[in-house]
């Protein structure tokens, strides 16, 4: 009975989108379509919203006249939040729907299978919207993503980068750092310690913080040793609030820098406001750019609600720069072909174009006259640096009555300047 | 170094409680009892809920009782936590495994208490939602003991050591001073012969879930005034409370409470060697060593 009832919502979904990709070539009828594949997690609540917006995309470059004179049919496949099952379904999109571009994956771990196995070996070109891990980063650094690959979130580099000017800003000389211990905690940790050694802060321990244990204790303790004047945590809320606990009933200091995931008023709750007075916690922004707000209500307009799932915005980008590349490349491009265009159509000293129908038309003239072209997004002016990665602006937060406040909006230009000063 | 030590003896108590009441569940009834770390929760659930109906209605038992962070309310409030989690314990006997005991044998038992502690978190995430919660959400300050070396200790720790002590002091004057204690000892033993004797086994049965029930309320009502309560206390400490129960020796009280200390004294003293990153690993090194040296655990007995 339930797989029946799947199959048949199954057929409706495929038929819809027949009768969609059937509507949108009736209006635009061109003689060719070029497909670019999609590797999201559709399967997960927050996953369909990224791949509509990607869709969305799509539609506003075919109404713009398509790609390289040909209409853009998006060809999206599943992931489950699985590598396994994302690297099948590159694979398939790649083998036999022959597409040039991936877009995706969401988690890095889903993402860098797909990268290494599928997309550079194919010579396809990855854009992801979502993957923060550094690992990426490295593999770029060892030349083995061969330029092929690129995403619009800002790495877990930036949020360090941040945690390390607010603890320069109030003055701390010591810092202990706890972290979770998971690919996202080790990774954050060591780009803290590293930002914050550089700066001359001294690192009086990291510690990793396993979850569900029964006390906290004797990390706690440790973390004690050398008396830090200051206390910086990427921690999730749960083991947050019994480290905190601990922390401050062992007399640790009330100096705290917490990462984007302690957020969160469960924690504000438990430790206690009055505690909390010198907590300041770091996160990155969408930059307050007039393009950024035209995607706020550009998305409004389409889907009836705010953009405030994750990821929305970056994947809105990561599609539009994927598209804009197609286009400077021309027809039949080959993945390195289209990933060389990519300088051309974010180049800082470009025409500006701004990412709707319009802009896509004004893009195309000017590529297509030899010219290149500054996009402004979702995201604000993206730009890559050599391994493909982007900066973000970040914003550092305090907690309050009611949840939390921006205690200061840091631009892309201060994050950017900020991490150049630590290399 | 001390500090340490000390730390360990007190998440060392916690264990020994819970323990214990699975180590005679596991002699008694012949069969592994994933389920029995469920009971902490229930225990440290019922206290929050018997805490807040005593305070509201006599809010003179609101004051805490200085230096703790305990108040008057929390301390009726666990023992009639403990009531109810050994009453609870004896229901789900009743519902599962009894049944279980009579048609199936030791390994559907097993399974059936994996699904037991499912169903038992889960009813309990959805009564109480997957939040963390506090019996007090004032944080209680360490007492400088020593300022070299640096030694901390918390009142509610002290206390929570020396309930935990005082309880399983209690519980051994019972054992072996007892009739009951004797026919506890007995059942455990072998309860085909006990019954022979003249126990009454299943009266029996029910006042071993009682026991084992009232002392996992007590160590998940610990492990909330130290840390903090939230629907998956069992499904963390299942591990460690299974190791102190090997490692003591399958049936040993007196092995649980050993068992106990040795896995919270060890994950504390770990880390001085180890990254942090390694210590949940300790539990069962200290399984394999002990196994290794003593298949029967250290103060176990081969069954005949």
């Amino acid at each position: 009975m339930f797989v029946r009832f799947f199959k048949s919502f199954r057929c409706l979904r495929q038929a819809l989108l027949l009768g969609m990709v059937g509507f949108s070539s009736t209006l635009y009828a061109q003689n060719c379509t070029t497909k670019i594949g999609a590797v999201l997690p559709t399967s997960v609540d927050w996953g369909r919203p990224i791949a509509a917006t990607a869709q969305f995309a799509v539609d506003l470059a075919n109404e713009a006249g398509g790609v390289a004179g040909c209409q853009v049919e998006m060809v999206l496949r599943d992931t489950q939040v699985d590598p396994k099952v994302g690297v099948d379904a590159a694979k398939a999109l790649v083998d036999l729907e022959k597409v040039p571009v991936l877009l995706g994956a969401v988690s890095s771990g889903v993402t860098i299978p797909i990268l290494t196995s599928v997309a550079v070996p194919a010579g396809v070109m990855e854009v992801s919207c979502c993957s923060s891990s550094t690992k990426i980063t490295a593999l770029a650094e060892e030349g083995k993503t061969k330029g092929l690959w690129f995403r619009t979130f800002a790495t877990s580099g930036v949020q360090a980068a941040v945690g390390t000017m607010l603890a320069r800003d109030q003055g701390y000389k010591s810092v202990v750092v706890l972290y979770k211990n998971d690919d996202w905690g080790q990774d954050i940790s060591k780009l803290t310690v590293r930002s914050m050694k550089s700066l001359g802060i001294n690192v009086t321990n990291s510690i990793a913080i396993n979850d569900g244990q029964a006390s906290y204790r004797a990390e706690v303790t440790e973390a004690l040793k050398g008396n830090p004047e200051g206390i910086y945590m990427a921690l999730y809320p749960k083991e947050g609030i019994s480290v905190v606990r601990e922390w401050l009933s062992l007399g640790g200091s009330q100096k705290m820098i917490m990462a984007n995931s302690m957020k969160s008023d469960e924690l504000k709750d438990s430790v206690g406001l009055k505690y909390l007075k010198n907590a300041l916690g770091t996160d990155t922004a969408s930059p307050r750019v007039e393009s950024a707000s035209k995607f706020v209500e550009m998305y409004k307009a389409r889907f009836n609600s705010e953009p405030n799932g994750p990821g929305l915005a970056n994947s809105f980008d990561a599609t539009m720069i994927a598209l804009l590349a197609m286009e400077a490349a021309g027809p039949n491009a080959s993945g390195t072909q289209i990933a060389a265009q990519v300088g051309k159509v974010t180049d800082p000293k470009g025409t500006p174009i701004t990412a709707d129908t319009a802009g896509f038309k004004k893009a195309k003239e000017i590529l297509n006259s030899g010219g290149s072209v500054m996009y402004q997004g979702a995201t604000g002016n993206v730009r890559f640096d050599a391994n493909g990665d982007v900066s973000a602006p970040a914003v550092a937060w305090s907690f309050t009555e009611s949840g939390t406040k921006e205690e200061r909006y840091i631009t892309l230009d201060e994050v950017d300047a900020f991490m150049a000063t630590m290399q | 170094m001390i500090q340490h030590l000390l730390d360990g003896i007190l998440v060392g108590s916690i264990l020994s409680l819970g323990a214990i009441g699975l180590t005679l569940v596991m002699h008694t009834l012949r069969f592994a009892n994933f389920s029995h770390a469920e009971l902490l929760s229930v225990g440290a659930y019922a206290a929050l809920v018997f805490d807040g109906l005593f305070g509201a209605f006599y809010s003179q038992l609101r004051s805490t009782i200085e230096p703790l962070s305990l108040t008057w309310s929390l301390i009726l409030a666990i023992l009639f936590a403990m009531i109810v989690t050994g009453l609870s314990a004896i229901l789900i006997d009743k519902l599962v495994f009894r049944r279980i005991r009579e048609k199936g044998d030791e390994l559907s038992m097993v399974f059936a208490s994996f699904g037991v502690a499912m169903v038992v978190r889960n009813l309990i995430s959805l009564l109480f939602g997957l939040k963390s919660q506090l019996f007090s959400n004032d944080i209680a300050f360490a007492i400088v003991i020593s300022r070299d070396p640096m030694i901390l200790v918390k009142p509610d720790q002290v206390f929570v050591l020396i309930a935990s002590l005082l309880v399983m002091l209690l519980f051994h004057l019972v054992l072996s001073r007892t009739t009951f204690g004797y026919a506890l000892q007995a059942v455990a033993e072998n309860p085909v012969l006990a019954q022979i004797t003249g126990v009454n086994l299943s009266r029996m049965f029910r006042m071993i879930w009682l026991i084992g029930g009232s002392l996992a309320a007590l160590s998940g009502i610990f492990y909330g005034l130290n840390n903090q309560i939230n629907p998956v206390i069992g499904r963390d400490l299942v591990l460690p409370i299974f190791a102190a129960t090997i490692a003591g020796g399958i049936g040993s009280v007196y092995g649980a409470v050993l068992g106990g200390f040795l896995v919270g004294i060890a994950s504390n003293l770990a880390l001085m060697i180890l990254p942090s990153g390694y210590s949940p690993a300790v539990p069962f090194l200290i399984i394999l060593g002990v196994l290794i040296l003593r298949p029967n655990g250290i103060l176990g007995e081969a069954r005949a």
